[in-house]
C-alpha cells in the first residue's frame, strides 16, 4: 500500500512541477522580449566609455599628437603588436631630438591588455569604442595610428615629460 | 456546412464526360497527389516558422526577423538553401539503405497526412478501419529511422536509432490504447463518420468528459513521443548524440527528416483534432442556436486547421518548457504510468459507454 | 622545527589583527617561512613574504614512504598542487603541496633527480587519485617518468611530440614542425615499475581492448563545454570506462609566462578559465603582491571581493544555463543568459570588457569603479533574487530534472578529497573546502557568509550548491557595496616589477574551486616557473569515477554539474 501511495503522490507532485514550469514559460511568452535589433539600433547604440575597441592616437585640430616616439608601449606589449619607428633630428636650438615617424599597430594580434596605454607617460594613445572591426583582409588590420604629416603637440609638455620617459627607458 | 464532395463529384462528372472511367480516376489521383504534396510542403513551412516564433517568444527572444517582414520568408530561404546543398555519400555507409531511409520516413508521414479529414467530404483516404490504417502506416516511419541509424555507419546514429526504436514502439501502445478508448465512445473507426458524429452530437472531448480528457492528455504525451519531439527527443538529442540517427545526412535527405518531423507533429495534432476536438466540426453550444449558426458559416477547413494549430501550440509549449528525459525514464513513463493509466481509462470509458453516462 | 607549517586560516589572512601584531616581531627563521609576515614592506626584504613556501627536500628513494606516512599518519589527504620544475643543475623535480582537510595543516615537499636523460621519480598516484593526471602533466612537460604510475603518456601535447618543452634547455620549435597528420591515440600505454634492486620493469597498460565499443564524445560535441574529448567505452547505453583526452586548446600559457614580465603575465590569466577571469587574475596579482610585500589598499580589496563575487554569480548563471541546455531545456538556458547579460554590462562599464575583463593589476585595479557601478549592482541584487526563483520554477523543481540528477554521478567526500575536486563539487559531498574560509583573503574576513555544503554528493547536490551560492554571493555583495572604503585604487609600484627569489603559493576560491598560483622566482622580472592549479583538471580526472555504470545521458548531466571549463584545464 505504501508503494501505491508513493506512486500516486509521485505522479501528482510530478504533474504539479510540470505545471509550474508551464506556467513560468507561459508568463515569459507575454513579457517584453529582450532581443536587440542590431544593426537597426546602431543609431542609439552607445558603448561604455571604457570599452576597448581599437588603439588610437588622438590628434588635435592642428594635426598634432602627444607621442614622442619613446617606444615604451612597444616594450610593454606582450604580443609585439606595436611597432614604433622614430628618428633623431636636430632641433632649432641645436639639440638632437627624437620624433615619431610611424606608429604601426596590429589590431589582429592585440589582446587589449592595456599595458601600452598604462606605459605611455604622455597619454598619447588610448582605446576608442569602435567595435565593428571586421575586414576582409588581414593586412587591413595593421593600422598606422599617426596621421599623415602630423607632429608632436606643443613643446612644453614634451620637455616636461621627456626626462621621465627617458629614466623609465633606462631602467628597462 | 459547405460540403466539399460537391466539387469532387463535379470534377469527376466533368472528367468522365470526355474520358473513360479509369482514365478519369487516374487523372484525379494524380491531381490529388499533387495537392497533397503541395499542402505537405506548405504546412511544413508554416509549422517551422511557427515553431521558431513560438520558441523564441517562450525564450524572451523575437525569433527570425530579417528575411521578409517578421522573418516570414526565412523558412523559404532555408528550404531553398537545403535544396541547393550537396547530398554527401560517406565511405562505409550502406548506400542503398542510407538513401532509402529518408524516403520511408517521408512516405509514412505523407500517407498518414492523407488520412486527415479537412472538411466535409474533403478527405483522401477514408474507409471503415481508418484509425487502424493510420496507426499501421505511421509505424513505417520507425523503419526509416532504424535504417538510417544502421546504414550510416556512425555510432551516434546507431545509438539514436536504437533509442528511437525502443521509444516509438513503446509509445505506439499508448496511442493505440487511447484511440481504442475513443473508438469505444464513437463506435466507428472511420474518420469521416467520427467527424460527422461529432458535428451532430458535440466534440468527443465533451461527450466523453473525464475519460476523454484523460485520453486526450495521454494522447498528446504519447503523440509527442511518437514524433520524437522534446522532451522525448532522445533519438536526436543534440546534446548527447549531436543529431542522433540523422547525423550523417546532408542536403535534402536531411531535409526529409526535418520535414517529416514537423509534419508528424502536424499529423499528431490533426489526429487529436479529429478524434477529440471534432475534426472540421464547428464549436456548438447546446441551446445557443444563433451562435451555432454563425459558427456553421466558418468553413470546416478553417476549423480543422485552427484546432490543429492550437494543439500544435500546446505541443510546442511542452517542448520548450521541459528538459529531455533519459532513456530509462522514457520507458518507465510509458510502461509504469501511461500504459496502466490508459488501460484503466479504457475500462472507465467502457463502463461509461455501456451505461450511457456520456453526453 | 617541524616540516609541517602551521597555516591556520586566521593566521594566514592578510590585514588581520594577529597578523598585524606579528609584523613587529623579528623575522622568523627561513625554515618556518610560512609564518605570517603581513605588511612586510618592500624595504625589508629580509622578512619572508607571507605566501612564501619552503618545500622540504626528500630523496626520491624515500619519497613514497614519506608521502604515505604523511597521508596516513598526518592525515594529509588533500594533494593540493603538484608542480614540475626544472632547477637546471639541481635537476628536474616536483613540488608537492599537501593539506590535511581535518586540521587545515599544510606541508610542502619537493624531490628532484639530476638524471636528465632518463629521469625517474616515484609515483604517488596510488596515494592520491589526482596524482595520476598531475604526474602525466609533469611527464608531458619535463619528461620525468614516474615509476609505479599506471598510465605514463602525454596529456596535453600530441603523442608524437618530440622533446619536453618546459625543460629550460629544450627547443620545441626544432623538431616539432606543424604536423598535418591526425594525432595518434594509443590504446596501449607504458607503465614502469621500480623493483627492489633499483631496476625498472616496463609494463603494458591497455586502455581499451578490442571488445570495447568506444564512442568519442568530443572534441566537437555540444555538451563538453569546449574542446574536450572523452573516449567512452559503452555497453549498450551504459558507460564502462572514460578516458579523457586533453590538450586540444593547450596554449602553453605556463611556458609563455616564463618569458613575459610580471605585468604581461596578467594578460593571460583571463584566458584560462574565462568564467573566473576576475578570480584568476586576483590570485596571480595577490601572489605577486604578497611575494613583493606590496600593500594593497582596503578599497582595492573590497572592489576585488565584489568583483570576484559578481564573477562567481556570472559563472554560476552560466552553469545553470549550460546544464539546462545539456539536459534539453533550451528555454531555461536563455533565461540564464538574459540575466547574465546584466552582470556583463556591469563588468563592461567598469572594466571595459565582458569576458576578458583585464581588471586587476599588481597593486590595485586598472581603473576605479565606474560612478554607475554601485547603482547598477544594487539594482541587480533584487533582480537576481527574483529571477533565481524563476530558475527554480522552471528547472529545479521539474520532476524530469530531479529524476535525472538525484543519485546520479555520486562522488563521495573521500573521492572528492582524493581527486582534489574543490569548489561546489567538493562542497556538494560535504567537504568544507572554501578557500574564502580556509585561507581568507581580500575582504572575505570582513563579511559574513555561509559556506554552502550538502552531503549527497550527487548531481543534484552539486547543482543546488551552485544555486545557493548565487544567493550567498549576493549577500556578500550587499554587505560590501555600500561600504567601499576610500583610498587609492592603485598602489605605487616600481616601473619594473621584480619578485624576490623564492617559492610562493597563493590561492583564491575560483568559480569552480580552488584556483592556485605557484610561483618560483629567481628575482628576475619574469617568473622562473609559474604554475596554475587548474580548477577543472581534478573535475575531469574524476569523470571516470563519477560516470562508471551510468547512462550516456548521465555523462552529460555529470559533466554539466561538475562544471569544468576547458581553457582552464588545458592552459
Amino acid at each position: 500500500m505504501y508503494e501505491d501511495k508513493n506512486y500516486i503522490e509521485g505522479l501528482l507532485s510530478g504533474i504539479k512541477s510540470l505545471c509550474i514550469g508551464l506556467k513560468t514559460t507561459m508568463r515569459e511568452f507575454f513579457t517584453k522580449k529582450i532581443t536587440e535589433q542590431y544593426p537597426e539600433n546602431r543609431g542609439k547604440l552607445v558603448m561604455f566609455d571604457r570599452f576597448r575597441g581599437s588603439l588610437t592616437m588622438p590628434h588635435n585640430e592642428n594635426n598634432e599628437h602627444k607621442c614622442v616616439g619613446c617606444g615604451l608601449c612597444e616594450m610593454a606589449c606582450p604580443n609585439g603588436t606595436i611597432k614604433v619607428t622614430s628618428e633623431f633630428y636636430t632641433a632649432e636650438d641645436g639639440k638632437k631630438k627624437k620624433r615619431l615617424v610611424k606608429y604601426e599597430y596590429n589590431l589582429g594580434s592585440c589582446m587589449f591588455c592595456q599595458l601600452c596605454t598604462r606605459a605611455c607617460p604622455h597619454g598619447a594613445i588610448e582605446f576608442n569604442q569602435s567595435f565593428e572591426n571586421a575586414v576582409f583582409d588581414r593586412s587591413k588590420l595593421i593600422l598606422v595610428l599617426n596621421h599623415e604629416g602630423s607632429k608632436v603637440m606643443e613643446k612644453k609638455v614634451v620637455k616636461k615629460a621627456e626626462p621621465e620617459a627617458k629614466s623609465k627607458e633606462q631602467t628597462a | 456546412m459547405f460540403d466539399f464532395s460537391i466539387i469532387s463529384s463535379w470534377l469527376h462528372g466533368l472528367l468522365t464526360g470526355f474520358m473513360p472511367e479509369w482514365a478519369a480516376i487516374l487523372t484525379e489521383s494524380i491531381l490529388v497527389a499533387l495537392v497533397i504534396i503541395t499542402l505537405y510542403a506548405i504546412f511544413a513551412i508554416v509549422l517551422i516558422y511557427m515553431e521558431r516564433k513560438v520558441c523564441a517568444f517562450f525564450q524572451c527572444r523575437l525569433g527570425p526577423m530579417r528575411v521578409g517582414p517578421f522573418g516570414t520568408l526565412q523558412v523559404f530561404s532555408d528550404v531553398f538553401k537545403m535544396l541547393t546543398k550537396e547530398i554527401i555519400n560517406l565511405r562505409g555507409t550502406d548506400l542503398f539503405l542510407h538513401n532509402l531511409a529518408p524516403f520511408l520516413v517521408v512516405m509514412a508521414s505523407m500517407i498518414t497526412f492523407a488520412c486527415l479529414p479537412w472538411n466535409v467530404g474533403a478527405q483522401i483516404i477514408d474507409f471503415n478501419v481508418g484509425i487502424f490504417f493510420f496507426l499501421a502506416v505511421s509505424s513505417i516511419g520507425v523503419v526509416g529511422i532504424l535504417l538510417a541509424g544502421w546504414s550510416s555507419n556512425n555510432k551516434y546514429s546507431l545509438i539514436g536509432a536504437m533509442r528511437s526504436g525502443a521509444q516509438i514502439i513503446s509509445y505506439e501502445l499508448s496511442i493505440g490504447m487511447t484511440m481504442l478508448t475513443m473508438i469505444c465512445l464513437t463506435g466507428t473507426m472511420s474518420f469521416s463518420e467520427i467527424c460527422q458524429q461529432q458535428y451532430a452530437e458535440g466534440w468527443n472531448i465533451f461527450r466523453g468528459h473525464l475519460p476523454a480528457v484523460i485520453a486526450f492528455i495521454l494522447y498528446l504525451i504519447a503523440g509527442n513521443a511518437e514524433c520524437n519531439r522534446g522532451p522525448f527527443d532522445l533519438p536526436e538529442s543534440e546534446s548527447e548524440l549531436t543529431a542522433g540517427y540523422h547525423t550523417e545526412y546532408s542536403g535534402m535527405h536531411f531535409g526529409y527528416y526535418y520535414l517529416a518531423e514537423y509534419m508528424n507533429l502536424f499529423i499528431c495534432a490533426g489526429m487529436a483534432t479529429t478524434v477529440f476536438l471534432g475534426g472540421w466540426a464547428p464549436l456548438h453550444i447546446a441551446g445557443l442556436e444563433g451562435f451555432n449558426g454563425i459558427m456553421d458559416y466558418i468553413p470546416g477547413a478553417v476549423w480543422f486547421i485552427g484546432k490543429t494549430l492550437f494543439v500544435v501550440f500546446l505541443l510546442m509549449w511542452l517542448r520548450w518548457t521541459f528538459p529531455r528525459l533519459r532513456i530509462d525514464q522514457i520507458l518507465s513513463l510509458e510502461w509504469k504510468y501511461l500504459v496502466p493509466i490508459s488501460m484503466a481509462n479504457l475500462i472507465l470509458m467502457a463502463i461509461i459507454v455501456s451505461n450511457g453516462l456520456h453526453f | 622545527m617541524t616540516d609541517i607549517q602551521d597555516q591556520t586560516p586566521a593566521a594566514g589572512a592578510q590585514n588581520q589583527p594577529q597578523a598585524a601584531a606579528n609584523a613587529g616581531k623579528p623575522a622568523a627563521p627561513a625554515a618556518a617561512a610560512v609564518k605570517p609576515a603581513a605588511k612586510a614592506q618592500p624595504e625589508a626584504p629580509a622578512q619572508p613574504a607571507e605566501n612564501q613556501i619552503e618545500p622540504r627536500f626528500v630523496e626520491p628513494s624515500a619519497l613514497h614512504a614519506e608521502m604515505k606516512r604523511l597521508r596516513d599518519e598526518e592525515k594529509m589527504d588533500f594533494l593540493e598542487c603538484l608542480t614540475g620544475l626544472d632547477w637546471q643543475e639541481e635537476g628536474l623535480g616536483v613540488v608537492y603541496n599537501l593539506e590535511s582537510t581535518a586540521t587545515g595543516r599544510r606541508a610542502y615537499l619537493k624531490t628532484a633527480t639530476t638524471d636528465r636523460e632518463n629521469p625517474l621519480l616515484p609515483s604517488v598516484s596510488d596515494l592520491w587519485d589526482i596524482a595520476n593526471i598531475y604526474e602525466r602533466e609533469v611527464y608531458d612537460f619535463y619528461g620525468i617518468k614516474f615509476t609505479g604510475h599506471p598510465d605514463m603518456r602525454r596529456i596535453y601535447l600530441r603523442e608524437d611530440w618530440v622533446g619536453y618543452p618546459f625543460r629550460k634547455d629544450d627547443d620545441p620549435l626544432k623538431e616539432n614542425p606543424l604536423r598535418m597528420t591526425n594525432e595518434p591515440l594509443a590504446d596501449v600505454t607504458e607503465t614502469l615499475t621500480l623493483n627492489a634492486d633499483g631496476t625498472v620493469t616496463r609494463g603494458e597498460n591497455r586502455i581499451f581492448g578490442d571488445g570495447d565499443y568506444v564512442v568519442n564524445i568530443g572534441p566537437q560535441h555540444p555538451s563538453t563545454h569546449g574542446v574536450l574529448h572523452f573516449r567512452v567505452s559503452l555497453d549498450g547505453e551504459r558507460i564502462r570506462k572514460i578516458d579523457p583526452v586533453l590538450g586540444y586548446i593547450h596554449r602553453g600559457i605556463e611556458k609563455m609566462n616564463e618569458s613575459l614580465t610580471y605585468p604581461q603575465t596578467l594578460a593571460l590569466t583571463d584566458r584560462l578559465d574565462y568564467l573566473g577571469a576576475m578570480q584568476n587574475r586576483h590570485a596571480l596579482c595577490m601572489c605577486i603582491e604578497k611575494a613583493m610585500g606590496l600593500e594593497v589598499s582596503d578599497r582595492v580589496q573590497v572592489i576585488r571581493t565584489i568583483m570576484d563575487e559578481l564573477q562567481r554569480i556570472d559563472s554560476h548563471i552560466l552553469y545553470f544555463s549550460c546544464l539546462c541546455q545539456d539536459l534539453g531545456a533550451t528555454t531555461a538556458f536563455l533565461y540564464g543568459f538574459r540575466d547574465r547579460e546584466k552582470i556583463l554590462d556591469i563588468f563592461e562599464e567598469t572594466c571595459g570588457g565582458r569576458l576578458i575583463l583585464n581588471y586587476n593589476t599588481i597593486g590595485g585595479v586598472m581603473a576605479d569603479i565606474h560612478p554607475n557601478f554601485q547603482k547598477r549592482v544594487k539594482e541587480f541584487i533584487p533582480y537576481m533574487r527574483k529571477n533565481l526563483q524563476e530558475y527554480h520554477d522552471i528547472f529545479t523543481g521539474n520532476v524530469i530534472f530531479q529524476n535525472r540528477s538525484k543519485g546520479v554521478g555520486v562522488l563521495t567526500k573521500e573521492q572528492c578529497i582524493s581527486f582534489g575536486c574543490t569548489g561546489g563539487t567538493g562542497r556538494a559531498a560535504g567537504w568544507h573546502n572554501d578557500v574564502r574560509k580556509r585561507m581568507p583573503y581580500a575582504a572575505y574576513d570582513k563579511v559574513k557568509f555561509n559556506e554552502i555544503t550538502r552531503t549527497e554528493g550527487d548531481s543534484f547536490a552539486r547543482y543546488m550548491v551552485r544555486m545557493d551560492e548565487i544567493l550567498e554571493s549576493l549577500n556578500i555583495i550587499e554587505q560590501l557595496i555600500d561600504n567601499i572604503p576610500e583610498g587609492p585604487f592603485q598602489a605605487k609600484t616600481k616601473p619594473i616589477i621584480k619578485v624576490p627569489a623564492g617559492t610562493y603559493y597563493s590561492a583564491v576560491e575560483g568559480s569552480r574551486g580552488e584556483f592556485g598560483v605557484f610561483l618560483e622566482s629567481k628575482g628576475d622580472k619574469s617568473p622562473y616557473r609559474l604554475h596554475y592549479r587548474a580548477t577543472g583538471l581534478p573535475l575531469v580526472a574524476a569523470m571516470d569515477t563519477a560516470c562508471r555504470n551510468s547512462l550516456i545521458a548521465d555523462l552529460i548531466t555529470i559533466g554539466g554539474t561538475l562544471d569544468y571549463v576547458v581553457p582552464d584545464i588545458d592552459r
